[in-house]
């Protein structure tokens, strides 16, 4: 090659005609693991992925500040951007990554938004108590806060008798009820979700869906109540009713965590505290769906052998030891606080 | 210093630009997927997900109707739950960020912080969906249905807000609909990389005679900029193709002869060999200055 000074070509011809080859086999190697993905790479070729990126990011930025040909940029700046996407668009999974996901991310989520637990917990909890006081002085009330279609036939014109079956119904209806019970696991985890995401609208609809929940909760404990059977309705529903209602706490926790960022945004923006919030309630949500699917377990299938009013209440004392040691002790790693430290 | 020495590229006309910052501090700019592109792709899923339900179901009743047991309806029900919350999950996180619509639309879901997209965010753009697009949905199909027995001073506010989110991503400036806001995302179209010839390394035209015959002064290399360059290049890159008459050459050279006071022998005769090296010379002596941090934007620029 000519000497460019001699020749009065520019200084970028010589610019691109040294990197030029480099350029191009990141091209190939982009090329290939966008149609194949990370696997079709050579361990070789994998090691080169990165030294090559960063030799482009060298040359865009070089460019930039010496280049006039906008071909050249163009290039540099499409091949830079192709190659970002195959070096950090990938996420290669790691071992172990979801044990880490349920057993440490998730509880260490739950327990960073502690004021919003407590108030999800106020707004369910008042709801109930607004469906007891009512219907203490009129049963009707009843028909306003349950969904018939939950109710199985639960309501203030059934019989003690047909009150009291519902709570044990097993051996035939089994089989009845194992299909009752994804309905209302997809049912329970559906509400859930959206629980979280009307979070969006500051917060608002997601303390109304938790107070409706709430008078739905106090309906059925005052209709039992009423007719003298609130310890066997406790037992029926404490022992599903730990992961159950702990998921709808969490949920609305986390649209209510949700709302907050948009309303209490402190030092970052708007924009950036609810993109952190999204992600932090994200794992929350999901550790609930997969409370909901445990309480599903518990209502088909436990629920169901067991109709000894004691070994229920034991079933529930059981439930409340693992949840509790689930979602407050678990992950209290030092890596756990190093996370909890951290500016996330 | 710095960025103001950093111009900035022109891209397609109207064409919107997302800056990430990667991890190595370098801005890049991506297109910023449309709308147009974003609904066919969402489309495209949406009839791939739809179609696998269908199958779900369809094995559930075939199944149930084998045997006395309701187990296998409960079964279906879960299954419908699972393939439906979590189709967009599995995929942009499997696939990186890309579901097999946007793959078919070639677009890609990247995470606004530059960093790579990880998992709960996806679950967090995801989880929004329902609040966006079927929720909206399910008001204008049957509203009775979801509001149920609302009080009616709620509908027209909620009604609102619904249309709000749903046209949210025509209202933003990077077309972020509300996951991509909870989630921290963005939705980009993967650029494409074609490097073209450079104008001024061709040398088939023009002998790479020690000096070339004509040659510019500084003064006169100082009277156009960046973008007459950039059309320049675009002239010659026409003519390469053979989509460029001599006619018209010939009246560019003259009209640059002219412009810069060129006094050497007039470009009539052979207006590729004047034009091209004149790129050369003028693309050198820019080069040069902007060594010295000093960018020349078009004619009209002073400095």
């Amino acid at each position: 090659m000519s000497d460019p000074k001699k020749s009065g070509l520019p200084r970028s011809v010589a610019f691109r005609k040294e990197r030029e080859g480099q350029w191009f086999e990141l091209d190939r190697l982009v090329n290939k693991s966008m149609r194949g993905g990370l696997k079709v790479l050579s361990s070789a070729e994998l090691h080169r992925l990165p030294v090559l990126y960063r030799s482009v990011l060298a040359s865009l930025s070089v460019a930039r500040r010496t280049a006039m040909d906008r071909a050249l940029l163009l290039y540099l700046e499409a091949l830079a951007g192709r190659a970002y996407l195959t070096v950090y668009g990938s996420r290669r999974s790691t071992k172990g990554a979801l044990r880490r996901a349920l057993f440490e991310t998730f509880p260490q989520r739950v327990r960073a938004m502690a004021p919003e637990l407590g108030l999800s917990t106020l707004f369910l909890a008042l709801g109930a108590f607004v469906a007891v006081g009512l219907m203490k002085s009129d049963m009707g009330w009843y028909d306003a806060f349950v969904n018939p279609a939950l109710a199985n036939g639960r309501d203030p014109n059934a019989t003690t008798e047909t009150l009291r079956e519902v709570l044990y119904s097993g051996g035939n209806h089994g089989e009845e009820l194992a299909t009752f019970a994804s309905f209302l696991f997809v049912h329970n985890a559906r509400i859930g979700m959206l629980c979280f995401a009307l979070g969006f609208a500051g917060g608002i609809p997601t303390a109304l869906l938790l107070f409706s929940n709430g008078l739905m909760l106090g309906a059925f404990i005052e209709l039992y109540a009423s007719r003298g059977m609130t310890v066997e309705l406790l037992g029926w529903l404490l022992p599903h009713g730990v992961p159950e209602i702990g998921a709808v706490i969490l949920c609305g926790a986390a649209g209510l965590h949700l709302g907050r960022s948009m309303l209490l945004p402190g030092k970052r923006s708007v924009r950036d505290s609810l993109a952190a919030a999204g992600r932090r309630s994200a794992i929350v949500v999901a550790g609930a769906v997969v409370l909901f699917g445990i309480a599903g377990l518990v209502e088909g299938i436990f629920r169901q052998a067991v109709t000894d009013l004691t070994l229920r209440y034991a079933l529930f004392g059981f439930n409340l030891l693992w949840f509790t040691a689930w979602l407050f002790l678990a992950g209290r790693t030092k890596r756990g606080a190093a996370a909890k430290g951290a500016p996330s | 210093m710095g960025d103001a020495s950093i111009a900035p590229l022109h891209h397609e006309p109207g064409e919107r630009r997302i800056e990430i910052i990667g991890p190595e501090g370098v801005p890049l700019t991506f297109p910023a997927a449309s709308i147009g592109e974003r609904a066919v792709a969402f489309s495209l899923d949406i009839v791939l997900l739809g179609l696998t339900i269908v199958t779900l179901v369809l094995i559930g009743a075939f199944l149930s109707a084998g045997s006395q047991m309701s187990f296998p309806m409960g079964m279906t029900l879960i299954a419908v739950f699972v393939v439906q919350h979590g189709y967009f999950i599995f995929f942009e996180t499997h696939w990186q960020g890309v579901t097999p619509g946007k793959r078919l639309m070639k677009l890609r879901v990247v995470s606004r912080d530059g960093a790579g997209l990880t998992t709960d965010a996806v679950i967090a753009r995801n989880l929004m969906r329902d609040v966006e697009v079927f929720l909206p949905a399910a008001v204008m199909a049957s509203p009775e249905q979801v509001w149920g027995d609302a009080p009616p001073w709620l509908l027209l506010p909620a009604s609102l807000w619904l249309l709000v989110m749903f046209l949210l991503p025509l209202l933003t400036k990077d077309r972020t609909r509300i996951g991509d806001l909870v989630g921290g995302t963005l939705v980009v179209r993967l650029p494409v990389a074609k490097l073209q010839q450079d104008q001024a390394a061709r040398t088939s035209l023009v002998p790479d005679s020690p000096d070339d015959v004509l040659s510019f002064t500084a003064p006169q290399l100082s009277v156009y900029g960046e973008t007459e360059l950039e059309t320049l290049a675009g002239i010659m890159r026409k003519t390469d193709a053979g989509k460029a008459s001599n006619r018209d050459l010939q009246i560019i050279a003259m009209t640059i002869a002219r412009k810069i006071q060129f006094e050497g022998p007039l470009p009539q005769t052979d207006p590729r060999r004047f034009l091209r090296t004149f790129y050369k010379q003028q693309r050198s002596h820019l080069e040069k200055k902007l060594l010295f941090g000093e960018r020349k934007a078009d004619k009209f620029d002073a400095t």
